[in-house]
């Protein structure tokens, strides 16, 4: 297969060091006016790819404040207790600077890894089902369905979560003996992010199921396999690195989501929570927290969880792409 | 065998499962906003302003005919036939009891009233609006906390003359969200569109594929992964000091929102109208040069007018996109709901509408699934044009 797709890659033009412009599209000498045109384009080019540095920038350059100043003299806050502590605020607003988003990474990294647990399984299936198995008209159906799923924004996850999951979950908890805060918590925002995570999953493993190489699925069922054997141990498994790249893609939105968070988690102080049926906070719940303050340290805190989000996000995404190149490559 | 034949079922069980999980949890989702949602579901909704307003106002001539009421099944509702109106005993969004106007004559005297600030406007009172307080000249007023029923026994004493009366408008309605939302649409397309639409092309029609291209692509990409609420610290360190520097604003305000939806924009924008561009056959691109055109004339009259649809779905997805955006927003804009917009000033888009009255106590569900309800009424319409250009993009391709 691999060799196929290289031959394929090979029957264009052969690029050698001094034929680069030949190879171009369209190749033709720029005029003048060409060359104007071309250096104002270029500038929207530079401006589009300008912002990802400038986030960087701004919200390091504001998020290390409250750890390199004084605060107007309430002292500077601590980096390790601040990325280790077990309660947001240790001390009264205003005056302390006892800050800790250390049970937030353990908060937010448990709750997207629980939700892929939900997810993964059903969106996976969910992508086989339509690639494999479903006659036309029904995976076109599953298809609109996927495309539906994705389409709703997260408020509108949120509000069903609050109006719908939370009274179900409070109820639940109660027939099992528990005493949740109104149903809010890890359970309502595992389930929610599993919602909004699985069209995601879906779509992208679908792809990569739909383009496993036929001639696999047909030598296994030469071999005797039956059709479902085969779609598990050979169409799922040579789809493997293409179904990992939409859990990464997942596990990324469920890290980064917050309205839909923030209105189900209960926004507990402290923490790390574990428990389903306990009150908890992410990185995002915390930062969309009490906005009023607009100067100061605890304006300029949430700068410093934005910085810590987007760590754990690209921490996440580079150590689960490692793993993927690690096992991915099998039938090809 | 038979073993194995056993255990593919099962596992074919969890997937058809699967498949079923994912539809029934669209049919929830949308069942739950429409049951919830549909019963506020009405063209005042959207014409009305979301907060109650206080009038006081006195009665401009009180006559004593006596009108011809309809009669009331509900054993709360109470009638004066002296002044052509019936209150009844309600509960305002927040569960505490007030008196509403069940009925009104349109010749009733409190169809035409005085407004009482300086404006000395006429003002009439409207079904559903909440009468706080009648008072009475020589006369103990009657208030809220008496009852529907004083408040009519009061109103039919005829040794009694009205004084002032005290009522508020209903609000609940959505039109300042639903004006924020059109602005920030057409603002940030107006910005996005244009830097998008020509990043595009430089991208692949100018750009020589040097290392540098790939990078300032790469980094374009990244934007994807970022989430919303990362862009809305961007906003408030970067584009709201830019817009208080440039314009009269004092804070946030609409331009600094629609220049961070802008940026989220972005990306879609590029990969969408790019995609576009690649589909456009070089031969035209020969055609146009062999004819004279030269580079600038060939990508803006040949190729670009080719990659319309994908500009198109851009522009549709972008704008469901601005819809359905709140956490940079609240960021930028903040949560505080308004019924007077202006574009220097912060408001509320309808998704942050929802979250600022989820995290009201008590949350007004029913209004957030009503505008739940309208969100995904124009994302579905959406999702339909877009597929639309689609399937009418590759019609045009086949001929």
């Amino acid at each position: 297969m691999k060799s196929l797709t290289r031959n394929k890659e090979i029957k264009g033009p052969k690029l050698g060091p001094f034929s680069a412009s030949k190879t171009k599209r369209v190749q033709s000498p720029l005029s003048k006016s060409d060359s104007v045109v071309k250096v104002i384009l270029s500038l929207f080019g530079f401006i589009s790819a300008s912002f990802i540095v400038f986030i960087l920038f701004f919200i390091t350059t504001r998020g290390i404040l409250p750890f390199i100043t004084n605060n107007n003299g309430l002292g500077s806050v601590n980096f390790f207790s601040f990325i280790s502590g077990t309660v947001w605020l240790n001390g009264p607003t205003f005056v302390s600077t006892a800050y800790s988003a250390g049970f937030l990474i353990i908060n937010t990294l448990y709750i997207a890894f629980l939700s892929l647990l939900l997810s993964f399984p059903i969106g996976v299936l969910t992508a086989l089902f339509i690639a494999k198995i479903a006659p036309k008209h029904v995976a076109n159906f599953l298809r609109t369905v996927i495309e539906l799923l994705a389409s709703i924004p997260s408020i509108v996850y949120g509000l069903v979560g609050v109006g719908l999951f939370l009274p179900a979950i409070y109820s639940f908890a109660r027939s099992l003996g528990y005493s949740s805060g109104g149903g809010s918590g890890t359970l309502a925002t595992v389930i929610v992010l599993a919602l909004m995570s699985i069209p995601t999953i879906t779509s992208i493993s679908e792809v990569s199921i739909r383009s496993v190489d036929e001639s696999l699925e047909h030598a296994s069922l030469a071999l005797g396999a039956t059709p479902t054997q085969t779609r598990f141990k050979i169409s799922l498994l040579a789809a493997k690195s293409g179904i990992f790249s939409g859990a990464i893609l997942a596990i990324g939105r469920s890290l980064g989501e917050a309205t839909a968070v923030s209105l189900v988690a209960g926004n507990a102080k402290s923490g790390p929570t574990f428990g389903l049926f306990d009150i908890t906070s992410t990185l995002t719940s915390t930062m969309l927290e009490g906005l009023k303050e607009t100067t100061g340290i605890d304006y300029d805190i949430r700068f410093s969880v934005g910085i810590i989000l987007m760590v754990v996000i690209l921490l996440t995404n580079f150590l689960l792409n490692q793993l993927k190149n690690r096992i991915g490559h099998q039938y090809e | 065998m038979n073993k194995i034949k056993t255990k593919d079922t099962i596992v074919n069980v969890f997937v058809g499962l699967s498949s079923i999980i994912t539809i029934v949890a669209l049919a929830i989702i949308f069942g739950y906003v429409f049951t919830q949602g549909k019963d506020l579901i009405s063209f005042d909704l959207i014409t009305k302003d979301y907060h109650a307003r206080n009038y006081v106002a006195v009665i401009e001539n009180d006559t004593n005919q006596t009108f011809e009421m309809p009669s009331f099944d509900d054993e709360q509702v109470y009638v004066s036939s002296r002044y052509g109106i019936a209150l009844i005993q309600s509960q305002d969004l927040a569960g505490d009891s007030v008196i509403k106007v069940a009925y009104i004559d349109e010749n009733s005297p409190f169809t035409t009233m005085i407004n009482q600030d300086p404006s000395k406007a006429q003002i009439s009172l409207e079904e559903d609006a909440v009468v706080s307080r009648i008072t009475y000249v020589n006369h103990p007023s009657s208030l809220t906390n008496k009852g529907a029923q004083m408040m009519i026994n009061d109103l039919n004493d005829p040794e009694r003359e009205i004084f002032e009366v005290m009522f508020a408008t209903t609000g609940g309605g959505i039109r300042g969200s639903i004006i924020t939302t059109l602005y920030l649409i057409l603002l940030t397309l107006a910005v996005a569109l244009p830097i998008g639409v020509l990043s595009a092309i430089y991208f692949n029609e100018f750009a020589k594929k040097t290392k540098l291209t790939k990078v300032l692509r790469n980094f374009v990409e990244t934007l994807t992964g970022v989430p919303s609420i990362i862009y809305g610290l961007l906003g408030i360190s970067v584009f709201v000091p830019l817009t208080m520097r440039f314009t009269p604003a004092s804070g946030s305000n609409l331009i600094a929102g629609a220049l961070t939806l802008g940026v989220i924009l972005l990306p879609t924008i590029i990969r969408t109208t790019e995609e576009s561009l690649k589909t456009v056959s070089d031969d035209h691109r020969f055609a146009s040069l062999a004819l004279g055109a030269n580079k600038t004339q060939t990508t803006f009259k040949v190729v670009l007018p080719q990659a319309l649809p994908g500009i198109l779905t851009a522009t549709f997805l972008g704008i469901g996109r601005i819809i359905g955006e709140s956490a940079a927003l609240i960021f930028v804009l903040g949560a505080a709901i308004k019924d007077q917009v202006r574009i220097l000033e912060p408001s509320t888009s309808l998704a942050v509408h929802i979250w600022s009255m989820m995290t009201d106590e008590p949350a007004n569900i029913a209004l957030s699934s009503s505008i739940a309800l309208i969100i995904l009424l124009i994302v579905l319409v959406l999702n339909i044009i877009i597929k639309l250009i689609a399937s009418m993009w590759l019609k045009k391709g086949q001929v």
